[in-house]
């Protein structure tokens, strides 16, 4: 498990197999509330209740989830990647949400706040939340979905140099979108009568997701932000390139954090075209800093707000990274 | 002020569930009672229900519910329902095919749609008995919309995408009438073009049974004895349920989309009792004030009346009190109109009712009959001297009114012209 973000209102009591064990009228009641699930959502049911056994919970989640996915779109649960969006993808409004959520908890034994609930926004946010819940993790940050409008907003790069459509962030990482339009203006020379996206440029694209990663994703000492205006690139390595890639391409691009120590941040990036492979980098590096006021909020007993040391004179705590592995 | 007619009808009721079927209902007198299942019960003394057909609605979970192929309903539209909203929605689209809308003339500013039904006691109790069983948190989401009085208009208006004016009616068995009068006080003063009404009811036994305790309903054990409107040895009502849409549009409107109407709906008035909170007035003042206030305000003679349906429920007590205000209304023993009253067929609909009946009315008008008062076999002495007719009559009604009394003797009548 990722060395999931503190977030102290998330923070849920172990998952405690009941005292008394797994009864044939309990299997009955669950029978029952599962009856529009598949049989084998039933069986990792049964399995959890009987074990406590993790393992089984993305059945069962995904099998209660697609019970109240209309049927027309449920074949896109069948292989689903923990992208899918519950709202945009699959016509889950809030109200079917508590419905979700009311037979997972009935099914599963578990009690859910409605605060836990508002940042669930994909299929794999449900998933590491309920495994969260039941292992007793206290909860990742949620995965923010950022248009275009929202990306030039937090960045510092901007257009014609932004190569981002699209972006979700989360603390484990970000995916990104960007559509080689054919109208960006280096494309006239690379190459003479034939575009083709700079691989130099790729790589700039995987840099900018993972600066928007550390504006928006990675998680800081309360209190600390960091500044746009420090990030900067300082090295890469092991960058290869593996398909050219022509306008009307549209790269998907992610990055996933491999150490952050003040003030150095490593990513490891790589970008898709569809199913193909078009570039990896194993690792891309950024500088960083942080805000050098950033707002505090009231301390209890009534004195100013402290602001942070300026220009890291306050020596800055290591960034607590969410780092796979 | 402009002219308001009714050009579209939807009915789900025990007499049929569409307005062919019920028209032939209405002239043959067939009835819609049974022993309805739910009430074979040795604790239970009531037995005769009139329970709607093709539609199985008893389950309280909503994806059990099956209703005829020619109706779907989406799981997400079905969640936030009452049974008497899934009538309601079968109903609503009788009456926009019915009128020829198209979902312009459906969903735009000047279209509305008032809705009465008493809620659903049955998902209501459920609901609560849940709530209390596995805790608050537990509830189904759309428990409360699905099962509070108000359940019909927010349904309707969120799935058909309603954008005039919509609200619900509670004034009992009266509600509907109410809907429909302000409705059409809404289309005269140009506040609307276009309404909907409804009035519905789930008719099942949590919906019928509270009545028993006040002695309202026949324990009458045969189905063809159980509602007999104004004959002597009447003892109760009996239930039903079901969901009437019925369309009202202004001459303006008619004219521009070129349809031919069922009949005008020419005004209403209403008057209550001020007496008891669940008894007809004996002498039947409010009804009376209210058929006068409905008559003075359409300027209609009471002679000029062909076909009154009347409330009268079946009980001892309501349709002589009744029977006093028709009298009391329509002195010329030899221009007395037609009497009768469908719910000798129906049942009592509750806050159905009105929607209801007024539908009857406009069928009975466009068709040319009006439906006889069945399963008299003794009249009431004290309703002789009014037409109380036992048999369909093949002549069709030029004015035809519709009287309901509701609890706390809230009474409304709406009066209603043939087209032209």
């Amino acid at each position: 498990m990722p060395d999931a973000v503190q977030l102290s209102q998330g923070a849920a009591k172990p998952f405690v197999i009941p005292g008394k064990p797994f009864a044939p009228e309990d299997e009955a009641a669950l029978r029952e509330a599962l009856k529009r699930c598949s049989p084998s959502t039933f069986e990792a049911a049964v399995q959890f209740r009987k074990t406590g056994n993790p393992e089984h919970l993305p059945a069962v989640v995904i099998g209660v989830i697609e019970r109240f996915v209309e049927p027309d779109l449920r074949i896109k649960l069948k292989d689903a990647d923990d992208d899918l969006r519950l709202i945009e993808d699959l016509g889950i409004d809030s109200l079917t949400m508590m419905e979700i959520v009311i037979l997972v908890e009935d099914v599963l034994q578990m009690s859910i706040n409605n605060d836990e609930l508002r940042n669930l926004r994909t299929v794999g946010d449900v998933k590491t939340f309920i495994d969260c819940k039941v292992r007793g993790l206290s909860l990742p940050k949620p995965t923010k979905f950022l248009p275009i409008e929202q990306i030039a907003a937090i960045m510092p790069v901007q257009p014609p140099f932004l190569f981002l459509n699209e972006a979700s962030v989360s603390s484990n990482g970000a995916n990104g979108k960007y559509k080689i339009s054919g109208q960006e203006f280096f494309l006239q020379g690379h190459f003479k009568d034939n575009p083709v996206m700079p691989a130099s440029i790729m790589l700039e694209a995987l840099g900018q997701l993972a600066v928007l990663y550390l504006l928006e994703g990675a998680s800081t000492e309360p209190g600390k932000v960091i500044s746009p205006n420090t990030i900067f690139f300082t090295g890469c390595e092991g960058v290869r390139a593996h398909r050219v890639c022509r306008p009307g391409d549209i790269l998907t691009l992610s990055i996933k954090p491999k150490r952050m120590k003040m003030p150095l941040a490593t990513f490891e990036g790589a970008i898709r075209v569809g199913q193909e492979k078009a570039a990896i980098a194993e690792e891309i590096t950024m500088t960083f800093g942080f805000a050098e006021a950033v707002a505090q909020p009231v301390p209890v007993n009534g004195t100013a707000p402290k602001l942070n040391g300026e220009n890291g004179s306050h020596s800055p705590t290591p960034l607590r990274a969410a780092v796979n592995g | 002020m402009p002219r308001v007619y009714i050009t579209g009808l939807g009915f789900i009721t025990s007499i049929g569930n569409d307005a062919a079927r019920v028209t032939t209902s209405l002239r043959e007198l067939r009835h819609g009672f049974e022993l309805y299942p739910p009430f074979q019960k040795p604790e239970i003394p009531v037995k005769v229900a009139a329970p709607v057909r093709e539609f199985s609605t008893d389950s309280t979970d909503c994806e059990d519910w099956t209703f005829p192929s020619r109706y779907t309903i989406k799981r997400e539209v079905l969640r936030g329902m009452a049974p008497h909203g899934v009538f309601a929605w079968c109903a609503m689209q009788q009456a926009i095919e019915d009128a020829k809308l198209s979902d312009a003339d459906v969903s735009n500013s000047q279209t509305g749609l008032y809705a009465a039904s008493g809620g659903s006691p049955h998902l209501m109790g459920y609901m609560l008995q849940r709530m209390h069983s596995v805790g608050v948190m537990r509830c189904s989401p759309l428990g409360i919309v699905a099962s509070i009085a108000g359940t019909v208009q927010f349904n309707l208006v969120a799935h058909f995408k309603i954008k005039g004016s919509s609200c619900g009616f509670a004034s009992a068995c009266a509600s509907s009438s109410h809907a429909l009068g302000f409705a059409l006080d809404d289309l005269v003063l140009g506040r609307q073009k276009r309404m909907f009404v409804v009035g519905a009811e789930d008719g099942n036994m949590d919906a019928i049974l509270p009545f028993a305790g006040m002695r309202a309903l026949s324990l009458q054990t045969d189905p063809n004895l159980a509602s007999r409107p104004f004959d002597a040895a009447r003892d109760g009502f009996v239930g039903t349920g079901g969901g009437v849409v019925l369309v009202l549009e202004t001459e303006d409107e008619v004219a521009r989309r070129g349809v031919k109407p069922y009949c005008e709906i020419l005004g209403w008035g209403q008057a209550s009792d001020g007496h008891n909170v669940a008894i007809s007035h004996p002498e039947g003042t409010g009804l009376r004030a209210a058929m006068e206030n409905a008559l003075r305000a359409t300027k209609v003679a009471p002679e000029e009346v062909d076909y009154v349906n009347a409330h009268a429920t079946s009980t001892p007590i309501g349709d002589v009190s009744e029977a006093k205000a028709l009298k009391a209304i329509f002195k010329t023993p030899a221009a007395r109109p037609a009497i009768s009253s469908t719910k000798s067929l129906t049942g009592h609909g509750l806050s159905l009712a009105g929607a209801m009946e007024s539908g009857f009315c406009a069928l009975a008008i466009r068709d040319g009959f009006m439906p006889g008062s069945a399963h008299i076999t003794r009249l009431d002495p004290e309703c002789e001297g009014l037409n109380i007719i036992r048999s369909t009559l093949p002549a069709q009604p030029h004015i035809a009114i519709n009287n309901v009394s509701g609890f706390g003797g809230a009474n409304v009548t709406l009066v209603f012209r043939k087209a032209g």
